[in-house]
């Protein structure tokens, strides 16, 4: 697509910042259109880095779910660890990317509550595990115009 | 909006028998935090044969929010601090019956010649005030911590909870917000749930009140940095009033990026501004608790506006923005409270 999506999303955040909110009656109908405009800006960010990241997550989870499933005390959990971290990609679609990222995520929660209630040293070290890659999945979300 | 007009004359001649040729002008909609419509207008009656006006706020229930919350409440809040130090606007009516204008409401004064919004207040004139508007902000909201519920007729308003379960009662309410509303697992914040579980704080000596949203854009502030009003009570509710200094000074409130809590000054000061005038003690391990529990709650709060948005229930960008905007933002928050962030 040419012009590129990210300029088109740029070019049009910009006209509805600049020029229409301005010229809109002041209080809520500008705020939604200045708010609009700041919407795209951060619609044109994810779109420019929407799969990556979730194929760069997805890997860095399936990689980390291997290494768990050698601690972990739960039978069923390990089998679902070992499940999880053989599946591979089946398409590069955002939607499909994302039907998988959740599906992850959610094994990401149970294995994070199993290993907060395991005492081993092996069991901290992926506690640590866990919560690096948690700090990198916010890292991979965040907008140029966070606060935070 | 000549219905709308039309619909909120009707409702004021009404609750106004001896006043005639009621009318109301200048109906804008503004914008008055995300869980309900909000809108301001001039009212016009004769009375006693003389011409009288009056400027006014509907906030009116929307079909989808950010959050549920209870009018009752609101409003019970505002009339229970009219008349104290805690500056709030009058309270008019409360109207449940949704014949008048589709949806459940009230009506309050509008407070004119100020402002509200978090980005202004970095920018002149306001900015020359911050340290005095930081004074204001945190000397009110320890007034409201010393307030007595039972003296301002809260406690058989709000719903009571005893000092030992306010935390487990705030902190189930939110979880099932999150339960019921997350459009994608949020590790982080589920994470952040258990350790609260794990770790409950100390108990408040009695109960308090809280407003629940006490932060830089619920308040209306003028040129000359003083703090003209509270508003948005929505969340208001009894408990522990670390509650509210947490949220007052989360992460996710520091506007100017520069760590300076609420956009206006460190965060030492506050809380010592807030002891000061609450005459209370922020036991940091307390605080540390509810600060924690405030991204929970900030999470749930910017998830549960995405769902509403998603699902088309209301389609207000401000809901959109807000999820997108701060959920990721609000989950690094919490990752700095429990000490993950290098």
């Amino acid at each position: 697509m040419k012009p590129d999506v990210g300029t088109v999303l740029d070019v049009v955040a910009g006209k509805l910042l600049v020029e229409i909110a301005p010229a809109v009656e002041a209080g809520y109908k500008r705020n939604s259109v200045a708010l609009t405009g700041l919407l795209l800006g951060m619609v044109r960010e994810e779109w420019e880095r929407g799969a990556a990241r979730r194929v760069e997550e997805n890997a860095a989870l399936r990689a980390l779910f291997g290494r768990a499933a050698r601690v972990v005390t739960d039978s069923g959990l390990r089998a679902r660890l070992e499940s999880a971290a053989a599946t591979r990609e089946q398409s590069y679609l955002i939607s499909e990317l994302e039907k998988g990222n959740q599906v992850l995520r959610a094994l990401l929660i149970e294995l994070h509550a199993h290993v907060e209630s395991l005492a081993t040293p092996q069991a901290r070290a992926l506690e640590d595990e866990i919560w690096r890659e948690l700090v990198t999945s916010t890292e991979r979300r965040r907008f140029a115009l966070a606060p935070f | 909006m000549p219905e709308l007009a039309d619909g909120i004359a009707a409702y004021a001649a009404h609750r106004m028998p001896g006043a005639r040729e009621v009318r109301a002008s200048a109906v804008e909609r503004i914008h008055g935090g995300a869980s309900r419509e909000t809108y301001r207008f001039c009212l016009h009656w004769r009375e006693g044969g003389r011409e009288l006006e009056r400027k006014l706020i509907l906030r009116r229930d929307p079909p989808g929010s950010l959050i549920e919350t209870d009018r009752a409440a609101e409003f019970a809040a505002y009339r229970a601090f009219r008349d104290s130090a805690v500056p709030v606007p009058e309270a008019l009516w409360l109207e449940s019956d949704s014949k008048w204008l589709e949806h459940p409401f009230f009506v309050m004064e509008e407070i004119t010649g100020c402002e509200a919004s978090p980005q202004a207040i970095g920018a002149p004139p306001y900015a020359q005030h911050h340290e005095q508007l930081a004074r204001e902000k945190w000397t009110i909201l320890g007034q409201i911590s010393a307030a007595d519920p039972d003296k301002l007729g809260l406690t058989s308003t709000l719903p009571l909870v005893t000092p030992g379960e306010a935390w487990r009662r705030e902190l189930d309410h939110w979880t099932r917000v999150i339960d019921e509303d997350e459009l994608e697992p949020q590790p982080i914040a589920r994470a952040a749930i258990r350790w609260l579980r794990r770790t409950p704080p100390p108990p408040p000596q009695r109960l308090h009140v809280v407003h629940g949203d006490y932060r830089t854009g619920n308040f209306l502030y003028d040129g000359d940095g003083h703090v003209r009003g509270i508003l948005d009570w929505e969340m208001a509710h009894l408990g522990d009033p670390l509650e509210d200094l947490a949220w007052s000074i989360n992460r996710i409130w520091c506007w100017a990026r520069d760590g300076r809590v609420g956009g206006l000054t460190s965060r030492e000061n506050a809380i010592r501004i807030w002891e000061q005038a609450s005459g209370l003690r922020a036991d940091p391990k307390a605080l540390h608790w509810w600060e924690l529990f405030s991204s929970v709650k900030g999470i749930a709060i910017w998830i549960s506006g995405g769902r509403e948005y998603q699902a088309g229930a209301n389609k207000d960008p401000v809901l959109a923005f807000s999820s997108i905007w701060l959920t990721n933002s609000q989950s690094r928050a919490a990752l700095e409270t429990l000490g993950k962030l290098s």
